[in-house]
């Protein structure tokens, strides 16, 4: 008796800080970046801007890319949200649709044309670091 | 039946709505407070849970846990539910269509009428077991569903942030 009660007060409350350690990694990455995205698979898109959400907690670029055939793939990217880009320097307004725009960073695992951005080149050449907490160490925030 | 996704779209389009969207300050500060309401109130409701199962301060008479406890919980609960809400008006298409929202939702129902069930039957006669360090079993039973389901709510809250189903 004494010793399920004992068991019992040891065991549950031992659960319980696993669980609350367990939540807590995975917070730090915000959203895991290895659950949606494949750091093997780094990807560079040049293409013109067709829409830009500039929002929480991530913005999304939508980017058309004009493949070697000729078709346009219309590209989806996570980026850092509104707080992030603006502490790097960039602005909603920096965004026009119809711009041309180079983004690389990471292509998605379950829908081939989403990918998480790590940098983005401006047509006049300015470069910004628009990844997110949690991507590889591939020194893109440098 | 009308479908409710209009609604949401105006919503969406509210200046204020927008402006808390693609705020620097506003959306984060907004989420932290949730996340930080949260922990006061589930935490503060755990001690409760905890004792009435019979796990902690089993010396302790029921009611001098929960009566001071009462009003910081329910403090935690009211600026996690306005943070929440805000949060959703914010971005309702994407949580609308968000699984784990859902399951959030259905849970947070569970848990208020497991609540709502122990404080209308068996705390009705917590006078004749208080001092009990083991209370009956409705009671330990409520407080075992509680601590479950406050959990997967906590955890289903948390898995909204992926986009694995969107």
């Amino acid at each position: 008796m004494t010793g399920g009660i004992v068991i019992k007060t040891k065991i549950i409350p031992a659960l319980l800080t696993a669980g609350v350690l367990c939540a807590g990694q995975s917070a730090l990455a915000h959203h895991p970046f290895a659950a949606e995205y494949d750091a093997e698979k780094p990807v560079t898109l040049t293409g013109t801007l067709s829409r830009m959400e500039w929002v929480n907690p991530h913005s999304w670029i939508y980017l058309d890319v004009k493949q070697p055939d000729g078709t346009v793939q219309k590209w989806t990217i996570e980026s850092s949200g509104p707080g992030a880009m603006s502490r790097r320097g960039l602005k909603k307004t920096d965004f026009v649709a119809g711009m041309s725009l180079v983004v690389k960073g990471y292509q998605g695992r379950q829908k081939p044309a989403i990918a998480n951005g790590r940098t983005l080149v401006l047509a006049d050449g300015r470069s910004f670091y628009i990844g997110t907490v949690g991507g590889p160490n591939d020194g893109a925030d440098k | 039946m009308p479908s409710i996704l209009p609604a949401l779209e105006w919503l969406e389009a509210l200046a204020w709505a927008t402006a808390i969207r693609e705020s620097n300050w506003g959306y984060p500060i907004m989420e932290t407070a949730h996340v930080a309401s949260i922990v006061a109130f589930a935490g503060l409701v755990m001690v409760m849970d905890l004792r009435l199962v019979g796990l902690a301060f089993a010396q302790t008479p029921l009611t001098r846990i929960q009566r001071p406890l009462f009003p910081w919980q329910m403090a935690g609960f009211a600026l996690s539910g306005v943070t929440g809400l805000l949060l959703f008006v914010v971005d309702p298409l994407r949580y609308y269509g968000n699984v784990f929202f859902r399951v959030k939702l259905v849970l947070l129902a569970l848990a208020g009428f497991n609540a709502l069930g122990f404080h209308l039957t068996i705390f009705r006669t917590v006078g004749r077991w208080d001092e009990d360090p083991l209370a009956p079993k409705t009671a330990r039973l409520a407080g075992a569903v509680s601590l479950l389901f406050w959990a997967a709510i906590i955890v289903s809250g948390r898995l909204i942030a992926s986009n694995w189903f969107d």
